[in-house]
């Protein structure tokens, strides 16, 4: 008789908002994204033994996997950015991150905190801190303000 | 004041008085490890009654109390103690020298009474230990004789254990931490003991072992032994040395009677320390937060007609 | 070892600017309440990505921003026995006083060992690069009482085993 009273009415509320509806899904689908991230990691091992990192960067920051189907694809690709990151010299540092568009910016800074708060042993801390500096100099609070809006997390 | 005084300071400071100018008193006053003393004058004003009750009388009479007591107090002992204490000494304020010297000895050895009653099973280890140095060690190469153990509880929980051996006399203090804290700044400071040795000023010093939670072989045959994280046990070695002549044995004595007293002590004047040191920390951090604060905007608004506004 | 603290606190300094940017907003779910959305969470919408800037396993600072407050946790490095009580019980003072610290939380978020709530109410009244001061000099501030803390531990203990035992010379 009183059923009525425990019915969950946020349920039913139309104007309610979901995760989903705050931003637009990657419309391509998690096998192709999987197979699109190991092909780029691979692109990204021979460009480095190749010396080429801006090129590495921007093959990784382009198209990056984000939304919470790609799990697989997101993981790969944050190992081949700590990759390239691990691989720069501090020296180089600045000249590359300039040559980045801002979007590519964007999304390497949303690397770098992702990088920091997973716990994994080919994390470094004290080389992810000097990147997020010089990128910062670069790109400014902008950008960080924009990691945090952007709800495409990487 | 970083040592313990081994004398009760108010027996010093009430008979000193009392010796000075007779007078009616009747006071009941404390000492480290649940020691109870009452100084009165229950039948004239010039016969003083100091009486003491300690917990583990019965353990010290066994190990030579008594004799300690004749030794040092002589006739003043008062053979039936008052009722619910252990001991009693009577001074006869009519009877004791006139010489200020001696009343002044008088007094001091009176404030040492727990010390005195306490130190009566390291006399007796000391005295084990002489004894079986003299002995020779047995030819057939099998392990010298030891003295008996004496475990002496002096504490709720916790107990002192003594043994003499025919090099050495061992002395194991099972020391109960109530508190987490405790329990880690006392392993810091046990360290420290057991590491100082390595200093080439006290090369001398007795050595100092420490484990947290195994009693040490001396006294793992011992029953009721408690077996809680909580419990530590503190090994002191003590070598002829130590007591080699009466002066020292008297200091040594007298230093390792009060150890436990000694190291609670200090923890919790660290903990004591360690609070100042966070007060005094986070009133600079509250400083530099009004720094953040702005400025209110001050002064009376007014409107054109001169009324002024007032803030909800 | 200081050579990435630099660093670490310039990051928590760039991005706690970048997030410091809060305006009033009430709340969606019940008239005339006016909550911080970052311990409200009650819609996903007001709430924006949390970052984690982290030095090393022990050391990290997490921040979740919202449309009208931030919510900061700080897990501070802790090596041994000591150093864990000795914190344990700085930040426990603290949070004590936490209606003194204003922005202090008086519980910290699982995990971490302190926590701040700044909302929109506080940097009206407060200048908010001061706030961003004040949090980084509270990082390198506690590092340092813990280390002396330790130290004096240690000193004291020293000479509390030394007076003892020269005695028995």
């Amino acid at each position: 008789m009183n059923n009525w009273r425990r019915i969950d009415i946020d349920a039913y509320d139309e104007d309610v908002v979901h995760e989903t509806d705050l931003y637009d899904p990657d419309p391509r689908d998690p096998a192709t994204v999987a197979n699109d991230a190991k092909q780029k990691a691979t692109q990204v091992r021979s460009l480095i033994s190749r010396g080429d990192i801006p090129a590495a960067l921007a093959a990784v920051l382009t198209d990056a996997p984000y939304g919470s189907q790609f799990e697989d694809a997101k993981n790969v690709s944050l190992s081949a950015v700590l990759l390239i990151l691990n691989s720069t010299k501090s020296t180089d540092i600045p000249g590359i991150v300039k040559g980045l568009s801002q979007d590519e910016q964007d999304t390497l800074m949303k690397y770098l905190y992702k990088g920091m708060a997973s716990q994994g042993t080919e994390v470094n801390g004290s080389v992810l801190l000097g990147w997020h500096e010089k990128l910062t100099e670069v790109a400014g609070t902008g950008c960080i303000v924009r990691v945090m809006t952007d709800r495409r997390t990487v | 004041m970083i040592l313990l005084e081994s004398h009760s300071v108010i027996i010093l400071n009430t008979l000193t008085e009392k010796f000075a100018k007779a007078g009616s008193i009747d006071v009941q006053f404390v000492d480290y490890d649940g020691v109870r003393f009452h100084l009165s004058t229950p039948q004239r004003k010039t016969l003083l009654l100091l009486s003491m009750s300690i917990r583990c009388w019965e353990e010290l009479v066994q190990y030579g109390a008594m004799d300690v007591i004749k030794r040092e107090y002589g006739s003043y002992f008062k053979p039936d103690a008052e009722p619910e204490y252990n001991v009693s000494l009577e001074f006869d304020l009519e009877a004791i020298p006139e010489d200020a010297e001696a009343r002044e000895a008088i007094i001091k050895s009176a404030s040492l009474l727990k010390r005195n009653v306490l130190g009566a099973p390291f006399e007796l280890a000391f005295s084990t230990q002489k004894s079986l140095e003299a002995s020779a060690s047995p030819a057939d190469g099998s392990t010298p004789a030891q003295g008996a153990l004496m475990q002496i509880h002096y504490r709720d929980e916790e107990a002192i254990y003594i043994q003499a051996s025919q090099d050495r006399v061992t002395v194991v203090f099972s020391t109960v931490f109530k508190d987490e804290t405790d329990r880690i700044f006392g392993k810091v400071f046990l360290q420290e003991f057991v590491d100082a040795r390595r200093q080439p000023s006290i090369q001398n010093a007795p050595q100092v072992l420490y484990s947290n939670k195994e009693p040490p072989l001396e006294i793992r045959s011992v029953p009721g032994l408690k077996n809680s994280d909580d419990v530590g046990y503190v090994t002191f070695v003590l070598f002829p040395r130590h007591f080699s002549n009466p002066d020292k044995a008297y200091a040594t004595i007298s230093r390792i009677q009060e150890f436990r007293d000694y190291l609670h002590y200090h923890i919790k004047c660290s903990k004591a320390y360690m609070h100042s040191r966070m007060r005094h920390r986070v009133t600079e951090f509250l400083k530099v937060l009004n720094r953040a604060k702005t400025e209110a905007p001050s002064g009376e608004r007014k409107t054109v007609t001169g009324r002024s506004f007032s803030t909800r | 070892m200081s050579n990435s603290l630099r660093p670490y606190l310039a990051a928590v300094r760039s991005t706690l600017t970048a997030a410091m940017t809060l305006e009033n907003f009430s709340s969606q779910v019940v008239e005339r309440h006016n909550k911080p959305e970052v311990e409200a969470r009650a819609t996903p919408e007001a709430l924006l990505n949390p970052l984690v800037i982290s030095r090393n396993e022990n050391e990290r600072v997490l921040i979740e921003p919202s449309i009208n407050s931030i919510r900061l946790s700080i897990k501070i490095k802790q090596a041994d026995e000591i150093e864990r009580i000795l914190c344990h019980k700085f930040t426990r003072f603290m949070m004590m006083r936490a209606e003194n610290f204003i922005i202090l939380r008086r519980k910290p978020v699982s995990g971490y060992d302190i926590s701040f709530l700044i909302t929109n109410f506080h940097s009206e009244t407060m200048l908010k690069h001061k706030l961003v001061d004040f949090i980084i000099q509270f990082m390198e501030e506690v590092d340092k009482e813990i280390s002396e803390m330790k130290l004096s531990l240690n000193a004291r203990a020293r000479i509390v085993a030394e007076s003892y035992l020269t005695t028995f010379d």
